[in-house]
């Protein structure tokens, strides 16, 4: 019976109930509970045949005007559905009871959804509560610790605005992007949306639920859909939250006085007797460059709709004040959802999606090269000399000028530099499904996304060592990207003898424009206009300007069979073309396939009492990195500047050969994964081992002598190897449900081990993590057996004493009682580079999120802690702040060697190393962190009816309150990348480096939810 | 309804078109099809040059490390890669010794895609062999540095076409290399003009100046004088003279109108991305000082018997050292120069030459000077002429080579209103030896000569001595007078020999 004649039906019922029942109308009240009698949340109750409808409020209670005879519908999601009729009822309490068969979760999967217990592949849900259990301004972050095998990291700690890392199961590439692919509503590589319009998020992590990406899915997927409108009533929704917030640590160092005597002591042990010029001030240069943060995030959301339209419309503001002055973000989302049923057999919709975000950055993490002494104010705070004021005398600013490099002072870097960027972000995608015969399904999608960013700099003449000679340096950057995509698949369903049998085909057509230019001058009239006067520059910079292009031509393919609801079959393929592969490596295929056995569906245990479910899922199949940009294989010249007769000349070089074999990296993932539900499912545990042998891994350095005299030294070659495998575990479990009190637990677990498998001539590929004025070239390594990114030093051996030297030990040259010794590897009686050693490891052994939910009546308490295990630091700021070219901990002063202090680790102030890399500075970095502490409370509906609202929540949280670590340093969640700076391919192999990266932040969080 | 399927089908497939995916790049630079013209020649050649510029070539880090390898100039910080230069502790990874070695070899790069692009140029000889013969003169430029700094090294002279062949070859032994460039020399010096717009381009003058100082450093006296002999007496032809006022030439505004440079690097006037400009002056600047805002760093700083050792009338020692500074307002001594408070302040009268007059590009601390550095100038060729005849026995001519170059350093100059002095005198008597390479310390001082000078001479026992300037080095040995090959390019080939000692 179709919806039409369901209707006619229902009407004509109607009809005849209203001639035999006058005069009915009134008020229905009552209570909806689960079989444990626990009031439910927010029920669809709708008047069938009409619009006519409510919800139920935090206690449960509805109250509905009706007729007798009207029949309603009790609905809710993963609960069994209710019509109840109703005579001459005043009161009707219902209880619902889950049902895992007909409304069990489902889960999207790429081009499709599969109920859960159907999936085959490895996957895991984030909900929409742990999404928004605390503001964030990217939902990514969100992700941190709630999936198991997902590795979440801020790529500069607390900044605002900063960009979030995934990871899912390890790196798989070494100097290729190991980011997931996300896809929003059906779009490949979209932005995330802002989390409170996220309805569900899905991380694809094995072969068998990736390969349908292809080429691109190696690094796993995340798929999220965003909130829907439903029929009913008009929802509107206010979420705002607000927060304060403040750095979590600051470094106790030399104040004055402290310093001058620190200086001297320097001096003296180098045998200088000139005194340290000690300034007349105290400064403080940590709390000149932090203050209190705060952040705010409002959401307005309106959804309803009819039978046949459903809308949801969203705008979302969020601004936030860094705890470093003059850092901050602001931006605005909005998000539309239309969605309507044309006939029954044609529907089609709409997702619109646009933000404006606007950054306000402060330089941090420097790599080291702005000047030799870098410019980032974090670890310009650490270093600058306390002695020095602010100001000079005349108003200007000091700068560090009797130890160490010359360099600006660090409130005059944060204050006067001006950085910012704005982004735009624009997503239109517009589908139609048609229903062509029965059970064959063809869907066709296209959608337009733009991204433009502009970032504006500006360096003014007030800054000394950086800008006052030039008198000013200004640079604006934008990029413009577009992506065009269109998608066209059939879906088919039938039954085929015991089992079903669904098909999947189609083709997909991709294309990705990115435009950059870049204009830069020095030599302004005045500060006061900021980048916006380039025009008046009297010295012109290198302008710049860039076009790239990457079409994408895709057929993929599914089968899934399920044979008698208990043997799963799934079978992906996907063929991408690309016209950034090699001229002769165009074409990548990607296959997967995987079994699922229902073992619970079977006759022995079908009607066991303790088990409710079980599953065993095997998959196998290769996924890609397309690895290889736009260009990237073609033999090219690069343009140089050059002078001639005082004329500036274009001038070439050569930059690379042609490259016409380079490939996309794959990964052969195997896993095998077992979900197991105790007791209605009260407990439930998924195990999940897998391994991925990533071949053809793109490396370039150490690849070719450089007396090749190429600019770019790599010749990229596909050669490497890297295998991650790993177990994962999710537990979930209802401990308490009694009366008006739960209590659930959420943990997860995961354990990756990465090795490299294969290099060039399995050669040590040598990198560097330090700031460039460290003058290192080594600091952590890449070696066949071992995990990607060891530390590379140094292995320390305690202070010499004088005397005779400790066995196996030398210090460097010249060392003398009080200097460092270092282990003398390879026992020539000197300490060289061939003495350096791994020191340390930065991979976790495992990472983990342990979460309790409680509820009590109106109330409710969510602890939520996440942790990381066996990962070692390299702290880089006591590299630093231990050389004496600048301020220091009192901790090392204190602990430092001297002749009546010889019981100690640490060598002599003024000691003859140069911020040596070694073992010294490696420290554990496991940690746990109470990531998130919130209490919430609903309004009861005695209350809220008399305020005339739907239901109102507020709720308090805080973040980060707690960390448990033995990390001396400010945060054990480092992320510093060197001199070579933050690029796909440091993220990758450069691990556990701290150095002058923006503070993880405490915050207070204060929110109102409220819902008309 | 039923058109609606068929239109959103159309829809879908117009999309997908049909693309072939091959890359069409624009606002790139494709090798196929670039050289057409003798101006595509000159690209290459420029490109070739100004990887001479850049801070890991003569912007800092080659020219730094032979200021600290000679005995000239001593080091004023602990950084690893600096002191292992200063004291010949050198290792195989040194920090400066990988950034020049590559450099180097973009340079030869440049060259020769200059010199294969020329093929491909339709042009008569005539017309584009004086322009091929400026990438033929680049090319031994840079082979000559890498021969007296490595020996033996891999000698490319052709775009790599066969890579796999071409990261297995062995070096090519020195006497070879010497070969190779004074052929490239040859060429330059039969198609270059008699002289160029400007002295960064080098003229037939610059080919037949570098011969001789080959010839010389190979011990090769007949062939050095005769080169350095027809410079000199064509020097109307070539439009060279010695600068009347040694200030002159380390001034980066009066520089460019001299006729004493005979072969010089030009200093880009843009803040050219890639470092590629100049840090030599706030290298060897003084700490503190008020000048070039910022003042310099202070890193390579002359040991104080430098200037002990230098007759006090000579004008030259006036313009290459600075004795005196203005720190934080007050003129003070170099007697007093640690006032600034500096670590690494030095009690020591500091390099003048680059400071002084830095010209109008230079910013904070003298980065990015406008000096047009000389890499060979027309005294030199004087010099040279007066070694290569002291050796063949011709006394009058070293006398009156020498003596034109002392003239000119005792006539003074606008540097302090210097007026002319007696210091130094004429030399009279037999030349020798000794006497040219002292008159090359003082008249070549920091130019990043002298380390050369005491390599082909193998004078490092003597200069590193406990009587030498800087006085013991005692980790100095033979084997110093070549760097070792950096580690990580042995790696990369393994055909490749180290040098001795390392």
């Amino acid at each position: 019976m179709n919806l039409r004649n369901q209707l006619i039906l229902v009407g004509i019922f109607l009809l005849n109930i209203s001639i035999y029942a006058q005069d009915a109308t009134r008020t229905l009240t009552g209570t909806v509970t689960d079989t444990d009698g626990f009031e439910l949340i927010g029920v669809n109750i709708i008047i069938t045949g009409t619009s006519k409808g409510t919800t139920t409020d935090y206690d449960g209670n509805y109250e509905l005007t009706v007729n007798t005879g009207d029949v309603i519908q009790f609905s809710y999601t993963g609960y069994l559905s209710q019509d109840v009729t109703i005579s001459n009822q005043t009161v009707v309490d219902i209880t619902l009871s889950a049902d895992a068969e007909i409304l069990e979760e489902v889960v999207v999967v790429g081009y499709g959804s599969r109920k859960k217990s159907d999936i085959t592949g490895a996957t895991a849900r984030v909900s929409t509560e742990e999404l928004t259990a605390f503001p964030v301004l990217d939902a990514a972050q969100a992700l941190q610790g709630r999936a198991a095998g997902v590795v979440v990291q801020s790529n500069n700690g607390g900044e605002p605005g900063a960009p979030i890392n995934i990871k899912i199961r390890g790196n798989t590439s070494i100097s290729a992007n190991s980011s997931p692919l996300i896809v929003v509503d059906g779009f490949v590589g979209a932005t995330m949306p802002q989390a409170n319009d996220i309805a569900s998020m899905e991380v694809l992590k094995d072969a068998s639920a990736t390969a349908i990406y292809g080429s691109r899915g190696s690094n796993g997927v995340v798929l999220v859909t965003t909130k829907k409108g439903k029929s009913g009533k008009l929802t509107v929704e206010l979420n705002s939250t607000y927060a304060v917030q403040n750095t979590a640590n600051k470094l106790d160092l030399l104040n004055a006085n402290e310093f001058a005597a620190y200086q001297n002591q320097i001096r003296a042990n180098q045998g200088n007797s000139t005194p340290y010029p000690q300034g007349a001030a105290d400064t403080d240069w940590q709390d000149l460059i932090y203050q209190s943060g705060n952040t705010q995030n409002h959401q307005l959301s309106f959804s309803g709709g009819s039978d046949k339209v459903n809308f949801y419309a969203s705008g979302n503001y969020f601004d936030q004040t860094g705890i470093v002055v003059n850092s901050g973000f602001e931006r605005s989302t909005f998000l539309t959802n239309v969605d309507a049923q044309v006939t029954d057999k044609f529907k089609m919709g709409i997702n619109l999606f646009g933000s404006r975000g606007a950054k306000n950055g402060v330089t941090t993490q420097s790599d080291g090269s702005v000047t030799v002494g870098g410019d980032d104010v974090i670890s310009l705070a650490m270093r600058f000399a306390p002695d020095k004021p602010v100001f000079n005398e005349d108003g200007s600013f000091t700068t560090n000028d009797a130890v160490g490099d010359e360099v600006d002072n660090p409130f005059a870097v944060a204050t006067a530099r001006v950085d910012e960027t704005t982004t735009n972000n624009f997503r239109a995608n517009f589908y139609a499904s048609y229903d062509l015969m029965k059970n064959l399904t063809f869907k066709t999608t296209f959608g337009l996304s733009s991204r433009n960013e502009t970032q504006g700099v500006y360096q003014p003449s007030s800054l000394e060592i950086t800008a006052s000679a030039v008198n000013g340096r200004a640079r604006v950057i934008n990029e413009n990207r577009k992506t065009i995509l269109s998608e066209n698949y059939l879906t088919y369903n039938t039954d085929l003898g015991n089992g079903s049998l669904t098909l999947l085909g189609g083709y997909s057509y991709q294309k990705n424009d990115s435009e950059v230019f870049a204009a830069a001058g020095t030599g302004f009239l005045s500060d006061a206009f900021s980048y916006y006067a380039l025009g008046t520059a009297t010295g012109l910079l290198q302008p710049g300007s860039g076009l790239s292009k990457v079409e994408i031509l895709s057929q993929f393919g599914r089968v899934n069979y399920d044979y008698n609801n208990k043997y799963l079959f799934t079978a992906t393929v996907r063929r991408d073309g690309a016209s950034n592969f090699a001229a002769n490596e165009k074409y990548a295929i990607f296959p997967s396939a995987a079994f699922g056995w229902k073992i619970s569906n079977e006759d022995f245990l079908i009607d066991n009492p303790t088990i409710s479910s079980l599953k065993l899922r095997l998959s196998y199949g290769a996924t890609g990195n397309p690895a290889i940009s736009p260009y990237q294989s073609l033999a090219r010249f690069a343009s140089l500047y050059a002078s001639r007769e005082g004329q500036t000349v274009f001038a070439i070089t050569p930059d690379q050969p042609a490259n016409p074999n380079l490939k996309w990296e794959t990964s052969y993932q195997s896993n095998f994964g077992i979900d197991l539900g105790l007791i209605d499912n009260r407990i439930n545990l998924s195990f999940d081992y897998y391994n991925i042998d990533t071949k053809d891994l793109i490396l370039g350095n150490n690849g070719i002598p450089e007396y090749f005299g190429n600019q770019n030294d790599q010749i990229l070659t596909n050669l490497g190897e890297i295998n991650n495998r790993g177990f994962e575990i999710s537990l979930n479990t209802k401990n308490i449900v009694r009366g008006d009190f739960r209590w659930s637990t959420d943990f997860n677990l995961s354990a990756n081990k990465n090795e490299v498998a294969a290099l060039i001539n399995d050669a040590d590929i040598f990198g560097n993590a330090a700031p460039s004025y460290f003058s290192h070239d080594r600091s952590y390594i890449l070696r066949v057996g071992e995990e990607v990114g060891l530390f590379w030093g140094y292995d320390y051996a305690g202070v010499y004493q004088g005397g005779d030297l400790p066995s196996g030990t030398q210090t460097l040259a010249g060392g003398v009682a009080g200097d460092p010794l270092f282990v003398d590897t390879d026992g020539n009686g000197e300490i060289t580079e061939a003495d350096r050693t791994t020191i340390g490891n930065p991979n976790p052994d495992f990472s983990f999120g342990f979460t309790n939910s409680f509820t009590y009546k109106n109330f409710d308490l969510n602890i939520f802690f996440q942790g990381s295990q066996g990962g070692d630091i390299f702290n880089m700021t006591n590299v630093q702040l231990n050389n004496g070219d600048a301020n220091t901990t009192r901790d090392y002063v204190n602990s430092a060697w001297t002749s009546s202090n010889t019981d100690t680790n640490t060598p002599r102030v003024g000691n003859n190393s140069n911020r040596e890399i070694s073992s010294r500075f490696v420290e554990d970095g496991s940690y746990i962190r109470l990531k998130n502490v919130a209490l919430g409370f609903n309004m009861p509906s005695s209350v809220t009816d008399k305020l005339n609202i739907g239901s109102l929540r507020l709720s308090v949280s805080a973040q980060n309150l707690l960390t448990f670590t033995n990390y001396s340093g400010l945060d054990p969640e480092v992320n510093y990348f060197g001199a070579s700076g933050n690029n796909s391919a440091s993220s990758n192999v450069v691990q556990g480096f701290d150095f002058g990266n923006y503070p993880t932040v405490k915050s207070v969080n204060f929110s109102l939810n409220l819902k008309f | 309804m039923k058109y609606l399927k068929y239109l959103f089908l159309a829809l879908g497939m117009s999309i997908v078109g049909c693309s072939d995916l091959i890359e069409e790049p624009v606002g790139l630079l494709a090798p196929d099809g670039f050289f057409k013209t003798t101006t595509d020649i000159q690209t290459a050649v420029d490109g070739a040059y100004t990887h001479a510029i850049n801070e890991k070539f003569w912007g800092r880090k080659l020219s730094i490390a032979l200021m600290l390898r000679s005995d000239m100039v001593d080091l004023a910080s602990n950084e690893t890669r600096r002191v292992e230069m200063n004291e010949f502790t050198t290792l195989a990874s040194n920090g400066m010794l990988s950034e020049f070695w590559p450099k180097t070899y973009q340079g030869i790069a440049a060259a020769n895609q200059a010199i294969a692009g020329a093929e491909n140029v339709d042009a008569s000889e005539a017309i584009k062999n004086p322009v091929t013969a400026q990438a033929y003169f680049i090319r031994a430029f840079y082979y000559f540095h890498l021969v007296r700094q490595f020996g033996a090294v891999p000698y490319i002279d052709a775009p790599i076409t066969d890579a796999d062949a071409a990261a297995a070859i062995s070096k090519t032994s020195a006497a070879d290399v010497y070969a190779n460039i004074i052929a490239d020399l040859e060429y330059a010096k039969q198609w270059l003009p008699n002289t160029q717009p400007s002295r960064a381009i080098p003229a037939k003058s610059a080919a037949s100046a570098y011969l001789a100082l080959v010839h010389l450093t190979m011990g090769d006296y007949q062939n050095a004088f005769d080169e350095a002999k027809e410079v000199i007496d064509n020097k109307a032809t070539y439009d060279l003279a010695l600068e009347a006022d040694f200030q002159t030439l380390f001034n980066a505004n009066l520089i460019d109108g001299s006729k004493e440079p005979i072969f010089a690097l030009d200093y880009n006037n843009v803040e050219a991305p890639d470092n590629a400009y100049d840090q030599i002056a706030p290298m060897t600047g003084i700490r503190g000082d008020d000048r070039n805002s910022g003042g310099g760093w202070s890193v390579a700083v002359p040991a104080l018997a430098v200037y002990d050792t230098w007759p006090a009338g000579d004008y030259r020692r006036a313009v290459s050292l600075d004795e005196q500074a203005s720190i934080d307002g007050n003129v003070v001594e170099y007697t007093n120069f640690i006032v600034s408070g500096h670590q690494f302040a030095k009690n020591q009268p500091y390099i003048a030459k680059y400071t002084r007059f830095p010209g109008p590009f230079a910013r904070g601390n003298a980065r990015a000077t406008s000096h047009n550095y000389s890499m060979l100038r027309y005294a030199e060729v004087l010099l040279i002429a007066a070694e290569a005849a002291v050796e063949l026995g011709n006394n009058a001519s070293a006398t009156t080579y020498m003596n034109e170059v002392r003239a000119r350093a005792r006539a003074g100059g606008s540097w302090l209103d210097t007026a002319p002095s007696a210091v130094p005198a004429d030399i009279t008597g037999t030349v020798t030896v000794a006497d040219v390479l002292e008159e090359r310390r003082f008249e070549f001082a920091f130019e990043c000569k002298r380390w050369y000078d005491i390599a082909r001479r193998r004078i490092g026992g003597e200069v590193f001595s406990a009587n030498g300037l800087e006085g013991a080095k005692p980790e100095f040995s033979a084997d110093d007078y070549l760097l070792p090959l950096p580690g990580d390019e042995i790696e990369r080939n393994t055909n490749l020999t180290q040098n001795p000692g390392y």
